[in-house]
């Protein structure tokens, strides 16, 4: 043990000390890619995986739940209650409120306290508390830190309105409570409740009461075990998460290639130092040992790093990831940040792992290294580049690897083919670039002479010389660049697409919509008589009220729509796959039971057009055929719409989610949005003109990709810093070579340029070889991934302008990174350098 | 609790009694009842009892209903099954709003109801079904006389002044027959129930604290219900008063000079369960006794009593006020 911990700390630790600034960016550089990794880790759980904290707020210990679109009758809770068992029935309705003065949306749960009050206990409600829930003048109990306490009045907007509540007393949980009467009237439900907890006894199973309950129950109402609504939840969102951390890992993939490049740059470097020790009687499994040692040791400090990186980063992303969740999918709450022994254990695990295995090749090499080899220095690159043709091989051959993953199927809804396809795409060219770069630097070597004078030549040459350091170098920035043009491209595509969709799809002047918070999975409704009473007015030409419910088909959430029908095919303009007009498409929906569904919807469940689908509505199971698929990008849930009149017959509220208004032409469109106001006055009405929608719209677009950009801004970001990194390991062993040329005459000003030109040639190379690798997989984003994961249909395009800055940004930070290293070569005292020789 | 006189409708002599419709609920009253006892035995001789209470207490009717769940009335039932030779006494109880169905007395409907305890009318049959987690129980009665309605004029007064009344009605003598699911036993059931329902607006004065109330099932065919209003300051209020039941199915107006209710001296608690019972006009001197000692509701003793003396039977003895003043809300 002595004789192996001494070689590590001769060929370890003293180099890692006697370089504090370059082991100090590749601990950073690892300590990135782990922090981005626990971080949307972190993120993703808190927003995506703590949805079900909002509809499990003060659920308690219930065995089934009871659910239908549209909303349960609540005749359901009486036939429930006098069933002849033992069952406590817990009707429920579940929404969201805003405590007004701090701005904040909770989960307001309305239950029936009257009835509890002889049974249960929510937090510290006492019996007294219990009989003066029925009390219409509106109390509340509410959570500690929402700013009042009992016996205070409190303002919240509850549904349209804004209501002052009397705090009767404090809960346990984040949750507004109030009697299922006054969250029933405030929020008008009517005749329904969103969901009945059902608690059995023990015997004979949740599955035979469900049974047994449903065959007590309309149809159209389901009876499941309670968290059901939240597995498909989670399970919706699963392909969310898996796509948002795989993103997460490109950071990480990045980091490896630095690993790889440090590692092999001590190997290069120490390889005199090896040969003694060799020769001093070290085993080659001991030298293999202390370099992947090495690598655990950058991996441990980058672990640790990361660990506060990522839970500072997860505080960025969380609001972030939960405005996605609940404009693509679900209402969320997002929970706090927990960094968890297992979030450390991730930590540690990836970074350990990722690191060793990068530096496995280089280690290996080191071992190789027999004692007398170790003299000479051109021995190695004469190796890199005698592999050249095999690397050419390998290269051909993971290509070819990608070719065939690329026509996989999804796997459970999630795109491994894709991925593959991907990570050997990269590989792929990681290959592939020695020979880029050995090609590239043989032609441009006479063409950098002539344009640059002979500092360029010398920068080409010695770049084709230590090929085999450059080429990992020009690898991880082009993968680096890669995933961001392809993530750009996609992203970019998808936004124009959903641009030019929404042109024609949104076409009415004004749009209506409640107040307050939305998501993909809540449809609040506006008052009944709102649509007539805008139709009425005299600069209006049309209204359409739009419907929507949740429900959920093949056990997975959807949404469940109704439009009139005359409207849209007046004004619309729905795109469908079958490459029908609307003209010819909508007339079969009118009365019929026959629907569309959206493009996601029948991805997700296999439907085609001609399809029958079976929804629970109501009371009722309602089989509808699916008249076409069209285009929509609203949300991933999938929709399904049918005519109005076909809603009403099976669902009679006439309330609409929103409104769509169009106008007269010549009317103006202030006028008729201040008429608008007059008639909702004292309601909490969103009022959008066409241009506020379209514009919210792309904001929640945005942002929803926002996170996407970050973690590619981090991935470049460790690649440039790896740039510097090496570059300045570079000039570190070229010091020789530079005070050579120093003491043959070159200036201090031709050493600097020959290093930056170095630099903007590993730019370059980075740029065009990310570039081609980049638009490759960008397709399989656009065409694969995205397909398989999302079910949406992108019309690609070149988001030209934003790449070409990305670009320009990537190529200069890449030549300023050379800045550092270039004034240390500057600093070589040529006399002293020669002298070493 | 209750903020103010929310009923618009008090008991007045005179009222005209219509049935089927004054067997379930009168909304313009503020309080309301309907309790079912029994003696019953098993084929074996195994002694039980039974209580079942519906109880609707009006709660709001000033403000519009917006949905079902509005609490117009809060209906509270309490359920207690004295297992007399098991030597145990259970009892549950529950609360309910009407909401969507969940408690009430409907005569749409025929039936009186919380929750899946429930009395349902079938032709002249009544069927009970009370569900709670230890056991089921469902029982069937026909009533073998016609209701009876106490009081003097369709009122039966509780204290001095216009409308401190109630209008109350008595099945005496219920022919039961049911059954008993226990612990996946079930055992058939046999005996004689009695169903009280009473419906007012005002009915303790202030100077009133509670009462005593006996329904006697003599096995000559004939009934006796008494209750004797307790003030404050232990007298007896003059308004105490009861009623006979002949075999025949006709009843007898008795007022608090026709009859003496002794306590004697066996307490459960604070309860006196022995009573001595004399309507010297009648002939009747019994004394009522209990082999059930606990049975203790929330706030009121309700128990099986057996009766020996001039005339022999079985009956059910209710005190309450004994624990601080009566009052239906929990």
């Amino acid at each position: 043990m002595i004789p192996r911990l001494r070689v590590f700390h001769q060929l370890v630790l003293r180099p890692m000390l006697r370089e504090p600034a370059r082991t100090a960016l590749t601990v950073f550089a690892v300590a990135l890619g782990v922090g981005v990794v626990l971080a949307i880790d972190l993120a993703g759980t808190a927003a995506a995986g703590s949805f079900h904290s909002s509809m499990d707020a003060l659920a308690g210990d219930a065995d089934l739940e009871v659910t239908a679109t549209g909303g349960v009758p609540d005749r359901v809770a009486g036939i429930l209650a006098t069933l002849p068992y033992d069952l406590d029935v817990r009707p429920r309705i579940e929404d969201f409120a805003t405590v007004v003065a701090s701005g904040r949306t909770v989960p307001l749960i309305g239950v029936d306290l009257l009835k509890g009050g002889l049974d249960r206990k929510y937090g510290s409600l006492t019996v007294a508390d219990q009989f003066q829930s029925h009390d219409r003048k509106g109390v509340v109990w509410i959570a500690a830190g929402m700013g009042a306490k009992k016996g205070d009045r409190i303002a919240l907007v509850v549904g349209e309105r804004v209501g002052e509540y009397t705090v009767a007393g404090m809960l346990d949980g984040d949750a507004i409570l109030m009697d299922i009467a006054t969250a029933s009237r405030d929020l008008g439900r009517g005749d329904r409740i969103d969901t009945i907890l059902v608690k059995t006894p023990a015997q004979p199973g949740a599955e035979e009461w469900a049974r047994r309950l449903q065959s007590a129950l309309p149809p159209g109402v389901e009876v499941r075990p309670q968290g059901s609504r939240t597995s498909e939840n989670r399970r919706m969102l699963a392909a969310f998460r898996w796509n948002l951390r795989v993103l997460s890992y490109i950071a990480l993939v990045v980091g490896a290639f630095l690993i790889y490049n440090t590692i092999s740059v001590s190997v290069v470097r120490r390889r005199p130092e090896i040969g003694i020790t060799r020769a001093l009687g070290a085993s080659r499994a001991g030298v293999l040992l202390v370099f992947l040692a090495e690598a655990a040791v950058f991996g441990a400090a980058g672990a640790v790093a990361g660990i506060a990186l990522g839970r500072a980063m997860a505080v960025g992303s969380v609001r972030l990831i939960s405005s996605t969740v609940e404009s693509l999918y679900v209402s969320s709450q997002p929970a706090a940040i927990e960094i968890t022994g297992a979030s450390v254990l991730l930590a540690f695990t990836i970074a350990l792992v990722v690191t060793v295995l990068a530096a496995l090749s280089p280690a290996l090499e080191a071992s190789r290294v027999s004692p007398v080899e170790a003299m000479s220095r051109g021995q190695r690159e004469y190796v890199a580049q005698v592999h050249k043709g095999r690397d050419l091989m390998i290269a051909a051959i993971l290509g070819a690897a990608a070719a065939l993953a690329w026509h996989g199927p999804p796997i459970e809804g999630k795109p491994i083919f894709g991925y593959a396809a991907a990570v050997l795409l990269i590989g792929c060219s990681a290959f592939a670039i020695p020979a880029l770069v050995s090609g590239l630097s043989i032609v441009s070597s006479r063409l950098l002479r002539a344009l640059l004078g002979v500092e360029a030549l010398l920068a080409s040459r010695s770049l084709a010389a230590s090929l085999r350091r450059t080429s990992v170098l020009v690898g991880a920035l082009s993968t680096a660049i890669a995933m961001m043009t392809a993530v750009g491209i996609m992203v970019g595509s998808f936004r124009e697409t959903v641009l030019i969709w929404m042109d024609n799809q949104l076409k009415a002047d004004l749009y209506l919509r409640p107040g307050g918070r939305t998501s993909a999975d809540r449809h609040p409704t506006l008052d009944p008589g709102l649509p007539a009473q805008i139709a009425a007015l005299s600069g209006v030409v049309a209204v359409d009220p739009f419907r929507a419910y949740e429900t959920s088909y093949q056990g997975l959430p959807a949404t469940f729509g109704s439009g009139n029908i005359s409207v849209a095919l007046r004004f619309g303009r729905a795109r469908f796959l079958s490459g029908r007009n609307a003209e010819d498409v909508l007339p079969e929906l009118r009365g019929q039971d026959a629907a569309i569904v959206s493009e996601p919807f029948a991805n997700k469940h296999r439907v085609r057009r001609g399809d029958r689908i079976v929804l629970p509505l109501g009371d009722r199971k309602v089989a509808f055929r699916v008249a076409d698929v069209y285009y929509d990008y609203a949300n991933e849930r999938g929709y399904v719409i049918v005519d109005r009149a076909t809603m009403l017959k099976y669902l009679p509220d006439p309330a609409a989610s929103n409104v769509a208004v169009y106008l007269r032409p010549g009317a103006s469109a202030n006028t008729v949005r201040g008429e608008i106001e007059r008639i909702a006055a004292g309601r909490k009405i969103l009022i959008l003109s066409n241009s506020n929608l379209k514009a919210d719209a792309i904001k929640v677009f945005d942002r929803t990709f926002a996170i996407t950009y970050a973690l590619e801004a981090v991935a470049v970001v460790v690649a440039v810093m790896g740039i510097a990194g090496a570059l300045l390991a570079l000039v570190i062993d070229r010091r020789r070579e530079f005070g050579l040329l120093r003491f043959l005459g070159a200036s201090t000003a031709q050493i600097r340029k020959l290093i930056l030109v170095e630099a903007g040639l590993l730019g370059l190379l980075a740029n065009v070889a990310g570039l081609a690798l980049g638009l490759v997989l960008s397709l399989l984003l656009v065409f694969v991934i995205n397909k398989q994961s999302f079910g949406w249909t992108i019309q690609f395009h070149w988001p030209v302008a934003v790449l070409a800055g990305a670009l320009t940004v990537v190529y200069a930070a890449t030549v300023l990174a050379g800045l550092y290293p270039a004034r240390i070569a500057t600093r070589l005292n040529p006399i002293e350098v020669v002298h070493e020789e | 609790m209750i903020r103010a006189l929310l009923a618009v409708l008090v008991a007045l002599p005179g009222y005209h009694y219509e049935f089927p419709r004054d067997h379930f609920s009168h909304p313009d009253f503020q309080t309301e009842w309907w309790y079912y006892t029994g003696n019953l035995k098993a084929a074996d001789g195994h002694r039980y009892g039974f209580e079942l209470t519906f109880f609707r207490q009006a709660i709001d009717r000033a403000t519009p209903r917006a949905s079902a769940w509005d609490v117009d009335d809060a209906w509270l039932a309490h359920l207690a099954l004295s297992d007399i030779d098991g030597h145990r006494f259970q009892h549950w109880e529950r609360l309910n709003r009407s909401g969507p169905g969940l408690a009430g007395a409907s005569q749409e409907l025929a039936r009186v109801w919380n929750g899946n305890w429930k009395v349902q009318w079938n032709g002249s049959k009544q069927e009970l079904q009370a569900v709670t987690d230890r056991f089921t129980l469902r029982l069937t009665f026909e009533s073998q006389k016609p209701p009876v309605i106490h009081g003097v004029n369709g009122v039966s007064q509780k204290s001095a002044g216009r409308g401190n009344a109630s209008h109350y009605i008595s099945f005496t003598r219920l022919i039961t027959a049911g059954t008993l699911e226990e612990n996946g036993r079930t055992v058939a059931l046999s005996g004689t129930s009695w169903m009280d329902h009473e419906f007012f607006t005002h009915q303790l004065a202030d100077n009133q604290t509670g009462w005593d109330w006996l329904s006697l099932q003599f096995n000559d065919n004939t009934e006796l219900m008494l209750f004797r209003l307790r003030h404050k300051d232990g007298s007896i209020d003059p308004y105490s008063a009861g009623t006979f039941i002949n075999a025949r199915g006709a009843g007898v107006h008795l007022t608090s000079k026709d009859f003496a209710l002794t306590p004697g001296g066996r307490k459960y608690g604070p309860y006196p369960i022995e009573w001595r019972v004399q309507v010297p006009s009648l002939g009747i001197d019994v004394r009522a006794t209990t082999r059930l000692d606990e049975q203790e509701m929330t706030s009121y003793w309700e128990g099986a009593i057996e009766l020996t003396g001039t005339r022999t039977g079985a009956g059910y003895l209710e005190m309450t006020g004994y624990r601080g003043p009566f009052q239906i809300q929990p």
